[in-house]
């Protein structure tokens, strides 16, 4: 056996570009091109130059006229610059079928027998084939690039007044790209078009280097989502108006961890544990000074404790959650000063509002009830303190770090079940394909740990990959419920999302028609079309898996929220 | 989006609690109409008959709520079957009162009797079983869905016999073991004590074994011991969630499959004591 082992080329930033086929010629014109002539080329790091953004983090999309650009709900992790032509931005919200999607509605009960009656014997059966082209609104197009779909007619969807034409040089997108939040306008080309689409590493390279870029789109962010992200947070509900102003304008924003976490998750699964954690970005040490409150704004972060050689998990949070509070307490009641308690780690990826500690001292601390607040407990406190502070239900750390290894946290349905009570009598398996036209849209099988199993069915995740990347639109949130859905019409089996789902939760399939013979294209390829669980959102009951379950075994799970993993998990 | 179905303040002790106060009330409601009837000398047997034969089919109606799994109407499984254990058991008591607490004599109410002992004791078996024997599954290193066993175990056959092949070049001693100990074990069913009484005897035996043979092995054939050891850990878990699983399924096969012939029994005994009673009252 070799010793040294094989030598390969160190992986780095840029080895798969996001096109390949942009040129050097591409770039030395990007760059004769506002805003990028009036950046300096020096401000750049050697390891990170302009011309490699340009390169390696853009591509060059040529539109024709009525092509869609990005949808209002879509999660995306690009922004764009207008290069030449003009795009429009849609005011008001387009019809979900503009939009690839499906409306949604609950079927009567009625309905609802009539439907197992018509359920086909055979696989994957449908009424239709591929029925892009009947859509009335949209159309579809192939190009190098992929499927594009556009609007037939402009003025019909959009109506005149209802729209901002954004001209060369613009920028749009930036803000849903930095802040992994939905898209909130549909933007189609005006005329042809020439785009610069950036993904999101460029983009936060751009930033970095570029203050007066950083500035507009912080401005940006400030003016349009920031005050509405701090009026979110529990914490900060008692400050009046103006204390949210002036947070606010003190707030600083920070990104760790990469977007695109779910591409690199299952090899980084098979890591060691403790290698896992280490190469976690670090928000705040265990031991640091405490500079300020931290708001997860997006994204899922860990908090550990060191332990013997290692790192162990004691909490993970989530969207809305703070951390740093107790030691900000602490710290403004007593001379002793604490450090961060905790490690707090990025999990993928996270979005931080970090407001500096003598801005929480001036404007929030003062606003915050008495009975609001954290108990105070020093470094020193006695075990007896700290076994008062710490009673009540808690998860399983075991547990726990099952959640978290696997990232289940993202999961907000999550189909959890419990083997202790599961007698494998498939009648959930049954009950969901019945439910679905004979076609079970779960396999109750999964991870488990100790006696909990969370079976492959989509969670309806918080940070949904799977949606990004969906050339029609297919994959969306519903509207109503915040489901992630797809619309079997408008899905053209292209199987991004299905790659996508870091869980396997996303089945492509062969379809047929009623008789069971299968659709095929003109070439004899078969039409295939993506498929997981809607959670049985057509129904009024809610999802059948969990209702046809007679042990009390599977339960569907906002497994995000620890209280309520842990209301289940210590059920007696 | 639907909450999950447990709320806070849910415990299952409460709910047993819960249902069978409820189920004891009724019994005693239902003993004390059975004990006026009597004593204004009326004939109970058809309020406990009527009440049985609708008990019966209250608990057949189980099986239908699962075949229509959509309507919110109709409840949840969990609902439908706490009410079935609690009526199922309840109806013990009124299989008492209506056959007075004496043997059937008749054959035809004996095998009826027979029937409704067997379903109702099968039901008891079966609650038995959907809460041990999940338990005894969950303590298993790996979780298989029943239909796919025979593929794994076939699988987990073909891979010891190709390990082994690869590694008795050097030697013959895992070879002469695998035929010896190994190949019944892995690709024959196991013996019809261990079906009755799945125990990790044998595993243990056999993982003691190669355990002994490492001392007959070089540094190369040690691991595929190892491997080996592991290999038969996995095939007897394999084994074990087949007879398990098998015994969840198969007590289910038997109480419905039963069930339905009750119910036809039940049907033409109720015809009959109604055409001897001088027909319908």
């Amino acid at each position: 056996m070799n010793a040294i082992g094989s030598q390969i080329k160190r992986p780095g930033r840029w080895d798969e570009p996001f096109d390949e086929t942009i040129s050097d010629e591409d770039v030395f014109r990007l760059k004769q091109l506002d805003p990028f002539r009036q950046m300096d080329p020096d401000a750049f790091s050697r390891a990170v130059p302009l011309e490699g953004i340009l390169k390696n983090d853009c591509r060059l999309l040529d539109l024709e006229k009525g092509d869609i650009i990005v949808r209002e709900g879509d999660y995306g992790n690009s922004a764009f610059l207008i290069l030449d032509g003009n795009a429009i931005v849609s005011l008001v919200s387009l019809p979900a079928e503009v939009l690839g999607r499906k409306e949604s509605r609950r079927l009567g009960w009625l309905e609802s027998i009539a439907k197992l009656w018509k359920n086909s014997p055979h696989r994957e059966s449908r009424d239709y084939a591929v029925q892009l082209e009947e859509l009335s609104y949209v159309g579809a197009r192939e190009d190098e690039q992929g499927t594009r779909i556009f609007l037939h007619d402009i003025p019909r969807v959009i109506p005149q007044g209802r729209s901002v034409e954004l001209h060369p040089g613009e920028i749009f997108g930036e803000i849903s790209a930095l802040t992994r939040t939905p898209r909130s306008a549909t933007v189609v080309a005006g005329s042809k078009m020439l785009l610069l689409e950036i993904r999101w590493q460029g983009f936060r390279d751009l930033l970095n280097r570029q203050p007066t870029l950083r500035k507009h789109v912080e401005t940006l962010y400030r003016e349009n989502s920031l005050r509405s992200h701090l009026r979110e947070i529990e914490l900060l509900k008692y400050l009046t108006k103006e204390d949210i102003e002036a947070l606010a304008e003190e707030t600083v924003f920070e990104s760790y961890g990469d977007f695109r976490w779910n591409k690199d998750f299952k090899s980084i699964s098979r890591k060691d544990i403790s290698e896992r954690i280490l190469s976690e970005p670090v928000i705040a040490a265990e031991g640091d000074y405490v500079n300020g409150l931290l708001l997860i704004r997006n994204g899922f972060a860990r908090l550990s404790r060191e332990h013997g050689d290692g790192h162990q998990t004691i909490a993970y949070l989530g969207k809305g959650e703070v951390y740093g509070l107790r030691e900000l307490v602490a710290n403004s009641a007593s001379e002793e000063q604490q450090p961060y308690m905790l490690s707090l780690r990025a999990l993928g990826y996270v979005d931080i509002l970090r407001i500096p500690t003598p801005v929480f001292e001036r404007l929030v601390l003062p606003k915050i009830p008495a009975e609001k607040m954290p108990p105070v407990r020093t470094r020193t406190a006695d075990s007896k303190q700290r076994r008062a502070a710490s009673r009540g239900k808690s998860m399983d750390a075991g547990l726990m770090e099952f959640l978290v290894e696997n990232r289940f946290i993202n999961g907000t349905m999550g189909m959890m079940i419990d083997l202790n009570r599961c007698t494998r009598c498939d009648d959930c398996v049954r009950a969901c394909a019945a439910t679905h036209n004979n076609n079970p849209r779960f396999v109750r099988q999964g991870k488990k740990h100790d006696n909990w199993m969370i079976a492959n069915a989509c969670m309806h995740c918080l940070d949904p990959v799977c949606m990004i990347g969906c050339p029609t639109g297919a994959i969306h949130r519903d509207s109503h419920n915040g489901l992630v859905v797809i619309n079997d019409k408008t899905c053209i089996g292209c199987g991004t999302c299905s790659a996508s789902c870091p869980y396997t939760n996303i089945q492509m399939v062969e379809i047929s028609d009623r008789k069971g013979k299968p659709f095929t294209d003109g070439y004899g390829k078969p039409i295939v079309k993506a498929t997981k669980c809607d959670l049985c959102s057509e129904h009024a009951g809610g999802p059948a898996c969990q209702r046809a379950c007679p042990h009390d075994a599977l339960l569907r799970v906002d497994l995000s929220t620890a209280s309520t993993v842990t209301s289940i998990t210590t059920r007696t | 989006m639907k909450p999950p179905r447990t709320s806070p303040n849910f415990t299952f002790s409460r709910r047993r609690l819960k249902y069978a106060m409820i189920a004891i009330i009724s019994v005693a409601v239902i003993g004390l109409l059975v004990w006026l009837q009597n004593r204004n000398l009326r004939h109970s047997t058809f309020f406990t008959g009527y009440l049985l034969m609708g008990s019966i089919l209250f608990l057949t109606a189980f099986n239908l709520r699962k075949k229509i799994p959509v309507l919110p109407a109709f409840g949840s499984a969990t609902m439908w079957m706490q009410l079935h254990i609690y009526v199922g058991l309840s109806t013990f008591a009124v299989f008492g009162f209506h056959i007075a607490w004496r043997i059937p004599n008749g054959m035809f109410e004996g095998l009826l009797a027979f029937l409704y002992l067997a379903v109702a004791l099968s039901g008891v078996y079966g609650l038995y079983a959907t809460r041990i024997m999940p338990r005894r599954l969950a303590a298993l290193k790996e979780e298989v869905i029943y239909e796919r066993i025979p593929a794994l175990q076939r699988q987990l056959a073909t891979s010891a016999k190709r390990l082994v092949l690869e590694a008795c070049e050097s030697t013959d001693v895992l070879a002469r073991f695998y035929v010896n100990k190994l190949a019944t074990f892995f690709e024959r069913p196991r013996s019809l004590a261990y079906m009755i009484n799945p125990s990790g005897r044998r595993r243990k035996q056999l993982l003691d074994e190669i355990t002994d043979l490492n001392r007959y092995l070089g540094e190369q054939q040690r691991p595929v011991g190892a491997q080996l050891s592991e290999m038969v850990q996995q095939k007897d878990d394999l084994d074990y969630h087949r007879v398990v699983q098998g015994r969840l399924k198969l007590w289910l096969f038997v109480h419905i499959g039963m069930t339905y012939s009750l119910l036809i029994i039940s049907i033409i005994h109720g015809i009959m004591a109604h055409a001897f009673a001088g027909g319908l009252r």
